[in-house]
């Protein structure tokens, strides 16, 4: 960890193994190192948002997380399951059992176009999970009630709003029961007014003690939502902390400038 | 003379559903070995689109017929016409469709794949139940084009000699001294195309329900 986090930054100690944890994680693009030597663990219940330029590494660090990316050196791990050592990831089975662990909710939503709302949710835990049906289907209508999506399940994406459509591919990863869903800027596609109902699920989703990882340029989001932030740029973590601690009091005058220039 | 005309047309059909069965199947194999990874496989599918496309079929249909007699020295017999004719028709509109699918797979977003893999499908259900249907409401147009050429096409086999419709008319026409059995010929192609079109338009109608 960067030696700019403060101690009261450290994790109530919890006996709880992380959720998943990166170490010493490096990757590159060529010749850019996009990731240098990150190190990172999300506690149980945790909400961390991960702020800064464009460019800072933020997206590929949640891409190498959710295994759209490999790393080039270092460890990932999902609880006690270890999937990357020192770059070389384990078989089949390891990475389908780390993907059962984690959700991922896409900028541009990704919905599958020519399925239903409904079907978007249920496919992959009735064919994926072998999960039962029934089950299933009163999970998916119950999820997207509680999205604010009730009335839309037999549409199809291209029927309803972005903002709609972001909601329901939340529902779409929370319905694997995931340990911990992953936000890759959740409403940058979005309008302000589309961008609050989203952003209003997701504090639902905190105040249940659901387990995130948000990359965000919505400060004040991140700021009332996340427990901690984590400030990155040019491919390493320049602080991280408490979040309103470091929103209101940055430390590193990388963080500074980038605060002022985003007005929070 | 309609009865003559529409018995060939018969051998017309067999050689347009035939050619389909085969094709459209071979098809999809060759634009997975087009878009393989492994080098060798994906430059060996080019090659055969390469050839198959730029060469004419009723050229292809002669190659073939005479294959086994100057390769393997079998003699010909009037079946030899019948298979060749099939054999052709299949290989060459496979390359044309193998293409039409790459296009169609190719144009399926990345996030559709990536989101499919975090979700936990494997290759084959992504294929079969997220890419495929996509594919299939965005290639329809340019399939039903193929098709409706096929109809036609299949009057090459006249220039091998297989018993189609379009030979019969040639015959019928010779022996009449009249150009009627053209047009009836031309009508039987044209209303075959018609179906085909309605058909194609319901179907396009039916996947009409979503767009992206």
């Amino acid at each position: 960890m960067s030696d700019s986090v403060s101690a009261a930054s450290a994790p109530a100690a919890a006996p709880a193994a992380p959720v998943v944890a990166v170490d010493h994680a490096k990757k590159c693009f060529g010749d850019i190192e996009v990731l240098r030597d990150i190190s990172l663990a999300v506690n149980p219940g945790e909400v961390v948002a991960i702020i800064g330029p464009s460019g800072g590494g933020k997206s590929t660090l949640l891409r190498c997380m959710t295994l759209l990316e490999t790393l080039d050196a270092g460890d990932l791990s999902y609880g006690d399951l270890a999937v990357c050592r020192d770059g070389s990831y384990g078989d089949k089975r390891v990475l389908a059992d780390a993907r059962s662990r984690f959700g991922l909710v896409f900028q541009n939503y990704n919905l599958f176009p020519h399925f239903s709302v409904l079907r978007n949710v249920m496919d992959a835990p009735i064919c994926v999970q072998k999960r039962d049906r029934a089950e299933v289907e009163s999970q998916a209508r119950a999820l997207l009630a509680k999205m604010g999506l009730t009335g839309n399940e037999e549409k199809v994406p291209c029927q309803l709003s972005g903002g709609q459509q972001q909601r329901a591919s939340i529902a779409r990863a929370l319905a694997m029961n995931p340990r911990i869903v992953f936000f890759d800027e959740p409403t940058s596609a979005l309008d302000p007014e589309l961008t609050a109902e989203v952003l209003k699920v997701i504090k639902g989703l905190a105040a249940e003690d659901m387990t995130m990882v948000i990359v965000t340029h919505e400060m004040s989001f991140a700021r009332e939502v996340a427990d901690r932030i984590v400030f990155m740029d040019g491919g390493v973590i320049v602080e991280q902390g408490p979040a309103r601690e470091l929103i209101d009091n940055p430390r590193e005058e990388r963080t500074r400038a980038f605060l002022a220039q985003r007005g929070a | 003379m309609a009865g003559m005309l529409g018995q060939g047309f018969v051998v017309s059909l067999q050689i347009f559903v035939f050619t389909l069965v085969g094709s459209l199947p071979l098809g999809m194999l060759v634009a997975f070995a087009r878009m393989s990874k492994f080098k060798p496989l994906a430059l060996l599918a080019r090659a055969y689109i390469s050839i198959m496309r730029g060469t004419p079929l009723m050229l292809q249909m002669f190659a073939i017929y005479f294959m086994p007699y100057y390769v393997f020295g079998i003699s010909l017999t009037t079946d030899s016409k019948w298979y060749a004719t099939i054999v052709a028709f299949i290989i060459n509109y496979a390359a044309y469709f193998a293409e039409i699918y790459r296009s169609g797979i190719q144009s399926i977003p990345r996030g559709q794949y990536e989101a499919a893999e975090i979700l936990g499908y494997s290759p084959a259900q992504t294929f079969l139940r997220i890419v495929l249907p996509q594919v299939v409401k965005r290639i329809l147009p340019s399939v039903t084009n193929e098709v409706i050429t096929l109809v036609k096409d299949t009057s090459l086999a006249f220039s091998i000699g297989v018993i189609e419709m379009f030979t019969v008319a040639k015959q019928l026409v010779a022996s009449q001294v009249s150009m009627v059995p053209f047009v009836i010929a031309a009508v039987f192609y044209w209303v075959a195309n018609f179906v085909i079109d309605v058909a194609a338009g319901r179907i396009e109608k039916r996947l009409d329900y979503y767009h992206d």
